[in-house]
């Protein structure tokens, strides 16, 4: 058995976020996870609200709070102070972050040459998203690495409507030392070897090499360093002598891989508990209180006990909801009701357009409490009631629930540097 | 019930259709961290299983899944439930299968041959396990490593010492199974640390348990992990004979290895396909040394007086402990030692796992999984540590050959607590004899 004052189900962004959060105020918090989750698949930057016609993220808040069912009418001023939190304690585990809820939504480059509108970014990204000014925009490739594959990306984005963009899009692809003897090649890979600063001197006089003359912004795949990746990207922007930004592609995403890591460690360092591979299987209830949950073990279940369980296992992408072949959608864990439409209306014609059981989650109180289910709160992408890829939201409302959860479980206490 | 349910548990390669290629498990991977021969654990488990099967020519289409050291973090990992550890080690004995296996990999797994011959003459054996030229031999003859790390053999083995003892074998006239534990110690306690079996006798018996040793093998573990797994059968199979009477009465079994009870609670079914009555109730009945202990102080019946114990302790949780799924009980149990300071290694891999650190074609691998974790344990020493923990017995070894930081069994440290509090009462250092 092992106890806490709060178990936190789910290992993405939101269940770290409320777990980081619970232990500054000084809870006893359990994460029990199934697996790892959505932060090594995605960009690593924090979408809080870019849905289609927002300026600002703030812009965007107000806009979904607006619509009927969504999140954010319960969230919208939660989010600000949610944010600020998070930025301040990612900025102390050394990854900082530049933007805010008032930065303009500026389009930003993607590895296949697309554009989506972006205001808050690692500062490893972040130069994507400051005026162009006249510079023109240099996608550097690496030889043999397929997920970033510049050449292409280059042709798309010059034909892409790009308004205030760079001067002129270029491509180069540069051999990096000894990568052409790999057999194995990822994102990872290479950010382990620009980890090491003698390998990093040498991939990076390689890249200098191929800039033309002129005034260039660089953009590279996401890959300048894992765990040092401030020191990678300061020598990158000294030794390449122009502003340098990372360009996120196929996962594994190494800036989400970094993020994963921040929160991790900060739930760590605060006393808190994190196990992996811990698949919810069992669920003790009295009336409307859970009284425990039992993870899937060797040969007999761990029971978990807590004051209060906060379920952060994903939407329908991630892996907190399986749908049967009768049309219902179960919730996982405690068995919570699924708000979704009816089996009919799960295909479209059209795959690019919104998915209608994207919207499919679990309807919850002002507190994130369930119906039925009075110590149980949701966060993060099982909530009901939004588009989160067509919106851009699922970041910000992953946040503004693990802080109003957070909030609420724990008393406050000075944040530690 | 997930994808973990009954039918991929006993048939793991049918959970690779819930991958969805997200890339988690070679992130994860320490071997992948360390070498690009093996293309990490997506590649020769979801990936190539779908061309793999009994009637394609050839049979393997990857060999590179022999570099999987079988240490299950990806299994864990995976967000979509796949058991891709499990899959891999039976792609591997198929390979075994079709092209056989060296001698070197049959010799080091048959343990219980090799502590028959090497217990009577473990004068004679350990001189030859720490003599250089003799390892430069093993090393050309054989694919042992020279400094692959070996313990030393026991002059006695813990199945003798109990017999001397008197130690009960078989199921009591008067049955208690409350109060009664049957000690499976494995082939490591059995042949070369004795010591942690007396330790762990010692601790259950203080805690009012009366402990029997019944008949047993090693567990077969070494065998699964080269691909032997009719060997391993055989070695299963006499156990679960052995064991199930036990089981079936009611009685809990209890290991000191957290890879013979990982091997009999999960891997006898999930490789062995030994999925009858008996390997049921064994592995059903079977429970870690840490985790029946935290189980006890969670009903309040573990003595709890430990003397003080003040020292830093850097302690390894291995994978095999990590695939119970019960978290690190150890830990909780040092909390309970008043001045021990344990810190969790938060290190993947030790590199060992099992036999893979032995072999010459393996060993710098291994060397390198476990790089951070020696220079965590060489940290701790140079800080004031005499020794680190964990809770496998070739991690141990692993960690004291590559760190130079002697590791024992959390146990030992309990055990050696009670006795200070023994010493602290009336002035006698007790051990069981």
């Amino acid at each position: 058995m092992a106890s806490a004052d709060v178990v936190v189900i789910g290992a993405g962004l939101a269940g770290l976020s409320c777990a980081a959060e619970l232990v500054e105020r000084g809870a006893r918090v359990f994460l029990a996870a199934k697996g790892m989750a959505t932060t090594h698949w995605t960009h690593g930057g924090i979408d809080v609200a870019a849905t289609q016609g927002a300026r600002s993220a703030r812009d965007g808040v107000e806009r979904l709070g607006a619509v009927a069912g969504h999140p954010y009418a319960r969230l919208g001023d939660e989010v600000e102070p949610a944010l600020d939190r998070q930025l301040a304690r990612l900025a102390s585990a050394g990854l900082p972050y530049v933007g805010g809820l008032d930065t303009p939504l500026v389009p930003v480059p993607t590895a296949i040459g697309t554009l989506r509108p972006a205001a808050l970014l690692p500062r490893g990204q972040a130069s994507a998203a400051e005026p162009w000014d006249g510079d023109g925009l240099l996608l550097v490739g690496f030889g043999r690495y397929r997920d970033a594959w510049a050449p292409y990306a280059t042709r798309n984005l010059v034909a892409a409507n790009w308004p205030g963009g760079p001067r002129e899009v270029r491509a180069a692809v540069v051999d990096l030392p000894w990568v052409a003897r790999l057999h194995n090649l990822n994102g990872l890979t290479l950010a382990r070897l620009f980890d090491d600063p003698m390998w990093r001197g040498r991939a990076l006089a390689a890249v200098a090499a191929a800039i033309p003359a002129g005034r260039w912004r660089i953009g590279m795949p996401a890959v300048l360093g894992i765990e040092r990746h401030r020191e990678a990207l300061a020598e990158a922007e000294a030794t390449l002598g122009a502003r340098v930004f990372e360009v996120t592609s196929l996962p594994p995403s190494v800036p989400g891989m970094r993020l994963f890591e921040a929160l991790r460690r900060r739930i760590l360092d605060g006393g808190g508990r994190i196990q992996v591979g811990f698949d919810v299987t069992a669920v003790e209830r009295e009336a409307d209180h859970v009284l425990a949950i039992h993870t899937d073990a060797a040969s007999r279940t761990l029971r978990l006990v807590a004051g209060t369980f906060v379920l952060a296992t994903g939407g329908i992408a991630g892996a907190g909801f399986r749908a049967g072949r009768d049309g219902r959608l179960e919730e996982r864990v405690f068995d919570l009701r699924v708000t979704a439409p009816p089996r009919d209306a799960w295909f479209s014609d059209d795959p690019l357009t919104p998915h209608p059981l994207e919207a499919a989650g679990i309807e919850v109180d002002d507190a994130m409490t369930p119906e039925g289910l009075a110590n149980v709160r949701v966060i993060g992408s099982a909530l009901a009631g939004m588009h989160y890829l067509d919106q851009r939201c699922g970041d910000g409302v992953a946040l503004a629930s693990a802080h109003r959860v957070a909030r609420s479980l724990a008393s406050p206490r000075e944040m530690a540097a | 019930m997930t994808f973990h349910d009954a039918a991929t548990r006993e048939f793991p390669p049918f959970s690779t259709d819930a991958c969805i290629k997200c890339t988690v498990c070679t992130t994860v991977c320490p071997v992948a961290r360390v070498t690009d021969a093996f293309p990490g654990p997506k590649y020769v488990g979801p990936q190539a299983q779908r061309f793999r099967g009994p009637s394609v020519d050839g049979g393997s289409p990857d060999h590179t899944v022999d570099l999987c050291s079988g240490c299950g973090i990806c299994t864990r990992a995976c967000p979509a439930g796949v058991l891709i550890a499990e899959t891999n080690n039976r792609a591997r004995a198929a390979i075994v299968a079709e092209r056989g296996s060296s001698l070197r990999n049959r010799l080091i797994s048959d343990t219980d041959m090799l502590i028959r011959l090497g217990t009577p003459l473990a004068p004679l054996a350990n001189f030859g396990l720490h003599n250089r030229p003799l390892r430069w031999v093993g090393e050309k003859v054989l694919g042992i490593h020279r400094r692959g790390p070996l313990a030393a053999f026991s002059r006695r083995t813990f199945g003798s010492w109990w017999k001397r003892r008197g130690g009960p074998t078989s199921l009591p006239a008067e049955p208690d199974p409350a109060r009664t534990l049957v000690y499976f110690h494995g082939c490591a306690v059995n042949g070369f640390e004795p010591d942690l079996g007396r330790d762990a006798v010692e601790i259950l018996e203080r805690n009012g348990f009366t402990v029997i040793v019944p008949p047993q093998e090693c567990c077969g573990l070494p065998f699964v992990s080269n691909g032997l797994y009719d060997h391993a059968r055989r070695k299963a199979r006499r156990n679960l004979e052995s064991l199930a009477e036990f089981a079936r009465a009611g009685y809990r079994i209890v290991g000191t290895s957290t890879s013979c009870t990982h091997a009999i609670k999960a891997e006898y079914r999930e490789m062995l396909d030994l999925v009858d009555d008996d390997a049921r109730v064994v592995a059903d009945a079977t429970w870690d040394i840490c985790e029946l202990l935290v189980e006890l102080h969670d009903r309040g019946e573990l003595d709890t007086r430990f003397a003080p114990v003040p020292e830093s302790l850097p302690y390894h949780p291995p994978c095999q402990l990590k695939s119970h799924g019960i978290g690190t009980p150890a830990m909780d149990l040092f909390a309970l030692v008043p001045g021990l300071r344990a810190t969790d290694s938060d290190h993947d891999c030790c590199g060992a796992a099992g036999t893979y650190g032995l072999k010459v074609e393996r060993w710098q691998i291994a060397q390198d999984v476990g790089a951070p974790l020696f220079a965590k344990v060489r940290a701790a020493a140079a800080a004031g540590a005499s020794r680190a923990a964990c809770d496998s017995e070739t991690c141990r070894w692993q960690i004291e050959q590559s760190s130079g930081v002697p590791a024992v069994h959390p146990v030992t440290i309990l055990a050696e607590s009670y006795r200070r509090a023994d010493e602290a009462v009336d002035g006698r250092w007790r051990r069981v004899v």
